[in-house]
């Protein structure tokens, strides 16, 4: 099996910045939490690779934090999403037209109708901003996400043979759903894992940007840009590095979900087979 | 009127057509007939120039003067649809799901810029009421969806014939289709041959279609002609070895010998089965649809009982009801003596196993074939410690080796895959197995060695039959016993020779008269 | 067509009456005493009675609600606290923005991306498709607040093209009003267009390989005739789809953007509502901006069924 390139190139860029993210746990080249206002807005240096901010924090070290952040925030979300999204898709299809598919598949519009920006926006009106209101946000949104992924190809699965031949052997609708459908949309719910983490990435530095997602002093990608965003005139730079990481893991990631999708979607092994 | 010349196509390293030559006569049927992977379809497809873009294609496509194989995308144009029509196999997906069908067949006419839009939508009509779909019960406005797989296979042969082309190319027209609208297809294609004095290149796997249409015949086999003749020569001449093999396994009658009459296993008494109407809204329903209604009957231990219908007639649905798979809503179903139903014990439940048709649908791509063949095992209180033994066991009674178990699905080809069904069925040693359709799908020659297979296991393991088929031969072949099934209903039900021989019923009548045969007399010869 | 609307609408009238419901119980009931909240910790009890009072708290919750809905269907979405005027007065003022903003955006992200998917899906496999691929793949992960912050440098800062930010208002005319507009919609459009022709070529690519252009082809239809008269429309399905949903990415991103452009829209009123602790807001635009993605998700399905015929009829 030919590995497209893309795949590849995306494991690599995602994890260059989830080791990076680890490493930030044991070391950073300075430490963000130090307000240094002597070394304030420096010039990239030997000493500052990616220079400093208005309070003479690393930009390079405030970038690895952020990294761990928002990589903690997607993959948080993510799981909200595949535990509980999952399992209902698989049970509305297993009930296909029942009462349970139809409230499920209606309590999916309704998630729909609350983009996660929304729902990040209801949380903090009553509780306050923080990362963790991001996370419920975004990772509210993935549900309905996960659960129509897994339906659909459930769906696809529950009109074949062997499904019916599961049923002649005396097998139920959970063990069904569990042997069989399961393990065969698994590749689907990666692919889409993948995409919604790089969309989780995407919402945590919007929130964290307009002030509801990660609170100072916890470095993240989006508050640096919205601080730099102030600074627009004088220090470009610091607009520049933690837009270029998010556009980088971003793309690696969804470089990823692409190449996985190329390499299991039964349309293009059809000629192999 | 159009000559094909040593035609050879590659696609990469593979070769799908070698030297391939005939000639297709003017106002005469021409069949190419071969199994999958013949490379009939792609001939077909050569000579419209609609081979795939990564094909290489040496040899001449003669029309006229012209060879086809040399002209240029434009000059393809003018001609397909205009002195080359086609229509395809697949009737279902061969229309634009979003345009009507007046405006699709119009298509074909003002694409060749012929004639002015009023023309050719009343042009259309006409050529629409020509294959049977008169405006006034079929409407232009029509939408493909509205129309059952029979109508839009003749919306598609108006299409093709708009522009009253030379030649018409059938790929597998009717192969979509129940025997009875195969009939009234073929008739029409047949109609439109004589009427027209147009040519018709038929594609087809069904020697006893080609023996009914066809005037001259080219038999293909991996790429190759490897017997051209007319019709009624080939047939009794059967020179290559390969023609003969084919006729042989068409006609194939497995070697069975009806066991002496038992004890009833199975008895159906007034079974009705309903689908719920559509869901619409959260607690609204459209009224049920009756697909079985009172349907009564027994079947005995070691018998062979055939039960034919066509597409839509309950046959599926009552299978899934013996099966135990969706619960009846009238009547009622008693195996081995025990009502079968919520509380039918799974011990019992495994002396009924089943064959599905699909061989590429009907296992797990991602377990072994050990697990899969064991899997009716889950019937069992607890599962049996010598698994692995009667894995092979089985495995072996189907003809194929033990090694087998280690492997996964997608190894197997699809005859392989047929007998690891019948594995899979027969794990649990039951006695009684539905084969739902279960030799549709394959080749003629490899459907040959699964009915006797099917036919030996019955004999060694005594077991019975529900055989479950629309090939009305097949089903002569091989069971005691015959049911025809219509609208939900049995129409018929008797010894199989009697019902075949002296049909009572206008319906059985009408499906025999349909299923196209190769005439008795010309099979002598191939004894000889 | 009528009853699939109408089955449609009834079903999208539930989902609001839903939403409402759950707006209603995040902003009301879960933090206790609204009145409280929004005063804050050192408010004095006469002063948060005053509020509970002029807030219409001090009835059962089924009365609030029914009043808070009966509100919101009469046009009287209730008094902003920190404004002191009608929250509808306010919204008015803002839609002014926020809608053209979302529209502008819709138009760009469509007219673009229609045309680029085309050209990706019809020379499938070529130099023009691989770039086109490339650039969306990029697009896509281009955070839309930042792609605008680089326009404000390039195109505000650097060239003087445009003005770093601000509204002037449609009373100064069409034209400044649409020009302070522009680079937000374009930094909301770019992201969206990339993901929509990616759609537009998979959805092209998808159709061109079904059985029925293969019967176009064979009617005499060049492969350009094929698609334009039988691949587009069917391609066209799943796009609308991904249009309805893009368009409530667009509301919420117009929020985002709202902010880095200082635009006065919604976004800018939502956020100050949350500031201000002004639940009175919150709860009027959220349900709003709700009440807005179900509208289009409705538009959608009817524009589905004037798409595609088989969805006229129930099977």
């Amino acid at each position: 099996m030919k590995v497209p390139a893309t795949l590849i190139f995306g494991v690599i860029l995602s994890a260059f910045f989830v080791l990076v993210a680890l490493l930030s746990f044991v070391w950073t080249p300075h430490d963000v939490a130090a307000l240094n206002i002597a070394d304030k807005m420096q010039a990239p240096s030997a000493t500052y690779w990616l220079g400093t901010d208005h309070f003479g924090r690393d930009t390079l070290s405030m970038l690895m934090v952020g990294a761990r952040t928002s990589i903690a925030v997607a993959i948080v979300a993510v799981g909200i999403g595949i535990v509980i999204g999952v399992p209902l898709g698989l049970a509305a299809a297993a009930n296909r037209g029942s009462l349970i598919d139809e409230i499920i598949m209606r309590g999916n519009d309704l998630v729909f109708a609350f983009p996660s920006l929304v729902i990040a926006i209801l949380i903090t009106a009553v509780f306050g901003p923080s990362a963790v209101n991001a996370i419920l946000a975004i990772g509210i949104f993935n549900i309905p996400v996960f659960a129509r992924v897994t339906r659909g190809g459930a769906l696809s699965l529950w009109t074949l043979d062997y499904i019916l031949a599961a049923r002649v052997a005396g097998k139920g609708r959970l063990r069904i759903s569990a042997e069989h459908i399961l393990p065969n949309i698994l590749n689907l719910l990666i692919v889409q894992g993948t995409i919604q983490f790089s969309l989780g990435i995407l919402a945590e530095a919007a929130l964290s940007y307009i002030g509801l997602g990660a609170q100072p002093p916890t470095p993240s990608w989006g508050r640096m840009l919205s601080e730099a965003q102030t600074m627009i005139y004088t220090a470009p730079r610091l607009a520049l590095w933690p837009g270029l990481a998010i556009v980088a893991m971003v793309l690696g990631l969804n470089l990823m979900g692409d190449g996985l999708r190329d390499l299991t979607d039964p349309r293009l092994r059809r000629g192999r087979a | 009127m159009i000559r094909v010349e040593d035609l050879s196509l590659t696609i990469g390293e593979a070769s799908i057509l070698r030297h391939v030559s005939f000639d297709i006569a003017p106002g005469k049927v021409t069949a190419l007939v071969g199994e999958s992977g013949s490379g009939k379809s792609m001939t077909a497809f050569t000579v419209m120039g609609l081979q795939p873009r990564s094909a290489e294609v040496t040899g001449r496509v003669m029309l006229d003067d012209r060879n086809l194989l040399d002209a240029g995308e434009k000059q393809l144009n003018r001609i397909r649809g205009n002195r080359i029509g086609m229509i395809f196999q697949e009737p279902m997906t061969a229309l634009n799901p979003v345009k009507t069908i007046g405006d699709q067949v119009a298509e074909t006419l003002l694409i060749h810029g012929k004639t002015s839009r009023a023309e050719a939508h009343r042009i259309a009509a006409e050529k629409l009421t020509r294959v049977g779909l008169p405006p006034d019960r079929f409407p232009l406005s029509r939408f493909p969806h509205e129309l059952s797989g029979g109508q839009r296979q003749r919306v598609a042969i108006a299409m093709a014939i708009a522009l009253s082309p030379e030649l018409l190319i059938a790929d597998e027209p009717t192969t979509a289709l129940d025997v009875t609208t195969q009939a009234q297809i073929l008739d029409l294609l047949n109609e439109l041959v004589d009427e027209s004095g147009m040519s018709l290149l038929l594609i087809t796997h069904d020697l006893a279609v080609v023996a009914g249409m066809a005037d001259q015949v080219a038999v293909m086999k991996e790429g190759e002609i490897v017997e051209a003749d007319a019709t009624e020569p080939l047939f009794r001449g059967m020179r290559h070895d390969y023609t003969k093999r084919l006729f042989a396994a068409t006609s194939h009658q497995p070697q069975r010998s009806p066991l002496p009459p038992d004890d009833v296993i199975l008895d159906l008494a007034g079974v009705v089965c309903e689908y719920p109407g559509r869901r619409r809204g959260l607690f609204g329903r459209s009224d049920p649809f009756r697909a079985v209604n009172e349907v009564s009957f027994k079947l005995h231990a070691g018998e062979s009982l055939g039960l034919v219908g066509e597409s839509g007639c309950g046959k599926s649905t009552l299978t899934r009801a013996i099966l135990g798979l969706d619960p009846v809503q009238g009547g009622t179903i008693d195996a081995f003596g025990k009502r079968i139903g919520p509380d039918f014990p799974n011990a019992l439940r495994s002396g009924i196993q089943v064959v599905f048709q699909d061989p590429y649908a009907s296992f797990n791509p991602r377990w072994r074939v050990e697990r899969l063949v064991a899997e009716p095992f889950h019937l069992m209180p607890t599962p049996p410690a010598d698994r692995r033994e009667r894995v092979a066991e089985v495995l072996r009674d189907v003809g194929l080796p033990a090694d087998a178990m280690g492997r996964y699905i997608h190894e197997f080809s699809g005859g392989q895959r047929q007998r690891i069904a019948i594995a899979r069925a027969l794990i649990t040693r039951p006695e009684l197995i539905v084969l739902d359709e279960a030799v549709s799908a394959l080749d003629v020659s490899i459907r040959a060695q699964i009915l006797d297979l099917i036919a030996r296991l019955q004999a060694e393991h005594r077991l019975a039959y529900i055989f479950i088929s629309h090939d009305l031969s097949v089903v002569r072949a091989v069971t005691d016993r015959v049911m025809v099934m219509k609208a939900g209903e049995i129409v018929e039900a008797g010894e199989t020779q009697t019902v075949f021989n002296a049909p009572r019923h206008p319906y059985t009548r009408q499906l025999i008269a349909a299923t196209p045969r190769i005439p008795e007399d010309w099979q002598e010869a191939k004894h000889a | 067509m009528l009853r699939f609307a109408l089955t449609r609408a009834l079903s999208l009238a539930l989902s609001l009456v839903v939403a409402s419901v759950v707006i209603f119980a995040v902003i009301e009931v879960i933090p206790g005493d609204p009145a409280a909240y929004m005063l804050g910790m050192n408010a004095s009890p006469e002063a948060v009675e005053a509020l509970r009072d002029q807030l219409g708290l001090n009835g059962s919750i089924p009365e609030r609600y029914i009043s808070w809905m009966g509100g919101m269907l009469t046009g009287d979405f209730g008094t902003s606290y920190t404004y002191k005027v009608p929250v509808s007065e306010l919204v008015a003022q803002r839609l002014n923005v926020s809608v053209p903003l979302a529209l502008y955006a819709l138009v760009l992200s469509t007219i673009i991306a229609i045309p680029v998917g085309l050209i990706a899906a019809s020379t499938r496999g070529s130099v023009a498709d691989y770039g086109i691929m490339g650039a969306t793949q990029l697009g896509i992960a281009v955070p839309n607040f930042w792609f605008a912050m680089i326009l404000v440098f390039i195109f505000a800062v650097t060239l003087r093209w445009f003005n770093a930010g601000g509204f002037p208002g449609w009373d100064a005319g069409l034209w400044p009003g649409l020009k302070a507009l522009t680079l937000p919609a374009v930094a909301l459009a770019l992201p969206q267009a990339s993901i929509l022709a990616r759609v537009m070529r998979s959805a092209l690519i998808e159709t061109l390989g079904q059985d029925y252009i293969r019967t176009a082809r064979a009617k005499g239809l060049s492969r350009g005739q094929a698609t334009t008269r039988h691949a587009l429309r069917n391609a066209l399905i799943p796009v609308l789809t991904i249009i309805g949903l893009q368009f409530s990415f667009l509301l919420a991103g117009a929020i985002i953007i709202e902010n880095v452009f200082y635009l006065p829209g919604l976004g800018r009123l939502i956020f100050q509502g949350i500031t201000q602790r002004d639940l009175v807001v919150v709860e009027s635009l959220v349900m709003l901006l709700v009440f807005a993605v179900i509208l289009v998700t409705f538009l959608v399905d009817i524009a589905y069924a004037a798409v595609d015929p088989r969805l006229r009829k129930p099977r």
